[in-house]
């Protein structure tokens, strides 16, 4: 990575209606990058236009990781500045593939605003189902664009219709295209009635002209829709449509209020790549989007039992910032960081709310993708970074004073380990900075040592996840690793309830331990561990009750049964006894212990394993042959979906068989059939399995001893 | 100590003790519906000499609570005492206007064979995979709710592996296409169908000629189909009652069951097949559940 300063002569407008913070979000391969990459070509922030896949081997801008070039995929989501029509534009870009969600998830926490990418012809993909939800969740208001219009197959209507029934979005065309495929030369701009081509070399001239005759009926058709379903949020509206008297603005304003509050996604089309359709989309963003105090953020006041806080998006009030992602860079580490009230200024003294630790800002800078440029001020509602602070992701910067913290993003569990060997001492010097670093900037992603084999195990989302990190360690630390088999997290839990009884007695000499726990465990679900004292009577008494939870919470790390977690268990105690001089914290710590292996073992426990929901896009004819290789997988298909030519295949498959499962549905499907993977539920290893797994685990420590 | 249920032998006068037992003290429990079910599991083994059947407290709920399902579904409660009222190949239709509540009803007939390990295809021919997928976790809920289940993870986990959808679009719905889809399900063993429900078909004039491809390819694979028929308000029935859509087609199928808004309630009539037509409604749907409602 080459990151190269550009100090920019930055005078920051303070308009903040004219500013927009939004993330382009969609399927692998519907355009993203490409899109970013336009947008920052007409906004003049960079002056020639390179393909993803390029054959110049320079690249997308956005794609600014070596690897990201190579894969034509994009990780990190680069956070870039550009201007439109006086408006100020911070576009972050995220990564489409469901290994990365996390990395979804943190953009859209920050974003007030969203375009969702949709490929004409692939239409809403499983992955958009997972985006749109993540938008959904964080309440991210929308617009989406019909991309890659001039391929065969494209029918932007279809994917309206998707976006209707699959997504439940209430999608409505703004916009109509001119000629569809190879022919595929503009669009007619509903709103205002005519119709947009895209000359020049690199579609930079605008030319705007009558509609042509033989789409107008479409066209007014089209637009009639329109203003019905924008006149539903307007009164105005609605009675200048009676009145046949609709101007734009009216138009454009009931828009904007739906499309803020999510009742309506205005839809565009365009082709990226053939640059056709991308500077309306723009226009769109300005006038459709919310700036940044449309939206209402919230904070919790760590002061006051974390109550939530509505933060105002005022410049003047006390500073809350969030990080939302780290980068280490030949300067140090670059912290990616909006502020949400207040402003932040170079010299500034702010505190992390986590550590409590008080930080100067040094520079503050302005990201485009790899190059940046150095600020005074970030006022509330701009995305920017800074230097040289020492901070996690996802930590709040707040002013010296305020107890507001934002609220912690859902962080999943990771799903899959593997471990990792250095190859020489370089090497593992290397490998130490890199996962210091890698942990740092992705919460999922986790390392740490095995006690009984020595061995560093790394843990992630998904196969690909762990991939693209030891791919990083190898160009960017060049850490050479070898890697062991790639390890599912197992759980243990129990089925049964089961009581115990047990009596810690050591009093032959020296000072004596004694102490008794009895009760019971049961299996739950809503919660991985309930600890209940019903104790009446002072049998164990008040002062030790807590050390009996510990000693419980103790053995859940490693369970009795295979050493995995321990989790669903319910632990209550109703009675035990207590000797005047030998019972301790200790003895009861160790009565816990062994009640809990007495109960344990009575209560039946089985082991659980993550089960993935896998999504299979595939041409027909190899619906059969796909169902069948997840089947093989001990699969449990959900459902097919038919559509056309093609058909979706949902199945839930234990993680432990989706190894190496992308390169058997290539040869499978001649590499037309793709499919993505995320965490569903844990589920009962089968008692066939489970004894594979017992028989492994003591053949390993046999080689350990 | 686990609790243990002791059954033991019926007296003369042919009433049965019960006792649940447990480490504590015994507990007496009153003998009721739900744990004296006739023809269920627990009365068919019939009265032993030797008393000591040791069943786990948590299983008997489970057993119980799925006899009990399948003992109040839909079709039992009409008269149907079978199991399947529908032979090999046979048809049966669930007749309503829009909104009334037929996919309900045919999740519901689909939890019947589900609870039993039978297989169900479901075909949706309106909805996407996870719409569908939402009626069977909705209505299941529903179930639980009103019957206050709680251990419902097991069971939803124990039924899935025996439901399979599959979706396509109306127009591209053809019964060649599902035999071909069938065939790849059922040569590599992924799944064989013992029920099959197929929402959405348009029940117009050139229905017949899929309908009796359907019956063929039914009797060959021995399973028998129900299908929702929407109905129009504008369309009269004929002389007997029969709803327009099923006039033409009517001898293909064994079993027609209308639903019908009557005032806050829906009236559940039978048609066809099981207890004879007649004028006063058999049961009752709750709306806001789409489940039968108990009887007083």
């Amino acid at each position: 990575m080459t990151t190269s300063s550009v100090k920019g002569n930055s005078t920051m407008k303070n308009d903040i209606q004219k500013v927009r913070n939004i993330g382009i979000s969609a399927h692998i391969d519907a355009g993203k990058t490409t899109l970013t990459e336009r947008i920052l070509y007409y906004t003049r922030r960079i002056h020639a236009i390179h393909d993803v896949k390029g054959k110049d081997g320079v690249g997308a801008t956005m794609d600014f990781m070596e690897l990201e070039k190579e894969r034509g995929i994009t990780i990190t989501s680069a956070a870039t500045y550009c201007e439109w029509q006086g408006h100020e534009i911070n576009i972050i870009d995220t990564p489409g593939h469901v290994d990365f969600t996390i990395e979804v998830e943190r953009s859209l926490r920050v974003l007030d605003g969203g375009i969702l990418v949709l490929c004409s012809v692939g239409g809403v993909q499983s992955q958009s189902i997972t985006v749109d939800q993540q938008m959904a969740r964080y309440k991210v208001p929308c617009i989406a664009f019909i991309n890659k219009c001039d391929r065969s197959g494209a029918n932007p209507a279809r994917v309206i219709d998707q976006l209707k029934e699959k997504l439940g979005h209430n999608a409505v065309a703004v916009q109509i295209p001119i000629g569809l495929e190879a022919d595929f030369n503009g669009v007619v701009d509903l709103v205002s009635m005519k119709a947009i081509y895209f000359d020049g070399d690199n579609g930079e001239h605008l030319r705007i002209e009558p509609i042509p005759q033989d789409l107008l009926s479409e066209a007014m058709q089209r637009r009639e829709v329109l203003i019905d379903a924008a006149s539903m949020f307007s009164d105005e509206l609605t009675e200048a449509a009676l009145e046949g008297e609709v101007t734009e603005d009216l138009l454009l304003q009931a828009i904007r209020k739906a499309t803020l509050t999510r009742e309506m996604t205005p839809v565009f089309m365009g082709s990226a790549y053939k640059n056709k359709g991308v500077q309306p989309l723009l226009d769109a963003v300005t006038k459709l989007l919310p700036c940044p105090s449309d939206i209402e953020n919230q904070a919790l006041d760590t002061d006051n039992d974390e109550v939530p806080v509505t933060l105002s998006c005022d410049p003047q009030k006390p500073l809350v910032a969030f990080a939302f992602k780290l980068e280490d860079g030949p300067y140090g580490q670059l912290t990616y960081i909006r502020v949400y009230q207040g402003t932040l200024a170079k010299g500034d003294t702010i505190v992390n709310v986590r550590t409590g630790k008080k930080v100067k800002v040094g520079r503050v800078v302005r990201m485009h993708a790899a190059q940046m440029e150095d600020i005074e001020v970030m006022p509330s509602g701009y995305i920017g970074a800074l230097f040289g602070i020492d901070c996690a992701s996802g930590d709040t910067f707040v002013s010296p004073g305020i107890g507001l913290t934002m609220t912690s993003m859902h962080v999943p569990d990771p799903v899959i380990s593997l471990a990792i060997i250095p190859k020489d001492h370089k090497a593992e010097v290397n490998i130490s900075k890199a996962l210091a670093r890698f942990t740092k900037e992705d919460p999922t992603f986790k390392a740490y040592v095995n006690d009984q084999t020595g061995d560093t195990i790394i843990s992630g989302m998904g196969e690909l996840h762990l991939e693209v990190y030891l791919e990083r360690m190898r160009r960017e630390y060049n850490a050479e690793v070898t890697t062991g088999m790639p390890r599912v997290a197992y759980r243990e839990t129990i089925t049964n309830r089961a009581e115990f009884n047990y009596t810690h007695k050591k009093q032959t000499g020296g000072a004596g331990q004694f102490a008794r726990v009895a009760g019971y465990m049961e299996p739950i679900t809503e919660e991985d561990f309930v600890f209940e004292s019903k104790i009446v009577g002072g049998a164990i008494p008040t002062q030790f009750i807590p050390a009996c939870e510990k000693g419980f919470r103790k053995c859940l790390a490693k369970g009795p049964k295979m050493e995995f977690p321990v989790t669903g268990i319910k632990v209550v105690i109703n009675d035990g006894s207590s000797h005047p001089v030998d019972s301790s914290d200790m003895a009861f710590q160790a009565a816990a212990r062994g009640a809990f292996l007495e109960g344990y073992a009575k209560a039946k426990p089985v082991i659980h394993e993550p089960i993935m929901k896998v999504v299979v896009e595939t041409p027909v004819e190899f619906q059969g042959t796909v169902m069948g290789t997840l089947n093989q997988r001990r699969g449990m298909i959900v459902g097919t979906q038919d559509e056309g030519h093609m058909c979706v295949i949902e199945a839930q498959v234990p993680l432990a068989e989706m190894f190496g499962y992308s390169t058997v549905l290539r040869s499978a499907t001649q590499g037309k059939a793709q499919f993505t993977m995320e965490f569903a539920t844990y589920r009962q290893v089968p008692k066939g399995v489970a004894d594979e797994l017992i028989k492994k685990a003591a053949e390993e420590k046999k080689n350990v001893a | 100590m686990a609790r243990i249920e002791r059954f033991e032998d019926t007296d003369e006068s042919g009433t049965r003790h019960k006792a649940h037992i447990s480490a504590q003290a015994p507990l007496r429990v009153k003998p009721s519906r739900h744990n004296l079910a006739p023809n269920s599991e627990l009365e068919t083994r019939g009265p032993k000499p030797d008393p000591a059947r040791v069943i786990y407290l948590k299983k008997r709920n489970f057993n119980m609570f799925k006899k009990d399902l399948i003992l109040r579904n839909p079709l039992r409660l009409m008269g149907h005492e079978t199991e399947d009222i529908l032979p090999k190949g046979g048809f049966g239709a669930v007749l309503a206007r829009a909104g009334v509540g037929k996919t309900a009803f045919l999740v519901q007939l689909a939890f019947n064979s589900l609870l039993r390990n039978k297989n169900v295809l479901h075909i949706s021919l309106d909805d996407p995979v996870k719409k569908v997928c939402l009626w069977y976790e909705e209505v299941f809920r529903n179930i639980a709710h009103q019957y206050n289940v709680k251990q419902t993870d097991q069971l939803w986990e124990a039924i899935l592996p025996y439901r399979f959808i599959m979706t396509f679009k109306v127009e591209g719905f053809s019964v060649p296409k599902l035999e071909e889809r069938l065939t790849d399900l059922t040569e590599q063993g992924i799944f064989l169908p013992h029920m099959i429900l197929i929402d959405g078909l348009p029940f117009d004039e050139t229905v017949r000629k899929p309908l009796s491809d359907l019956k063929t390819l039914a009797i060959n694979h021995s399973m028998h189909v129900w299908f929702a028929v929407r109905i129009h308000r504008h369309e009269r029935p004929g002389p007997d009652g029969m709803p327009a859509p099923l006039l033409q087609v009517a001898d293909l199928f064994e079993v027609a069951i209308q639903l019908q808004p009557v005032g806050k309630e829906i009236h559940v009539r039978g048609l066809k097949g099981g207890t004879a037509p007649s004028d006063h409604p058999a049961l009752l749907l709750d709306p806001s559940t789409m489940l039968i409602k108990d009887k007083g």
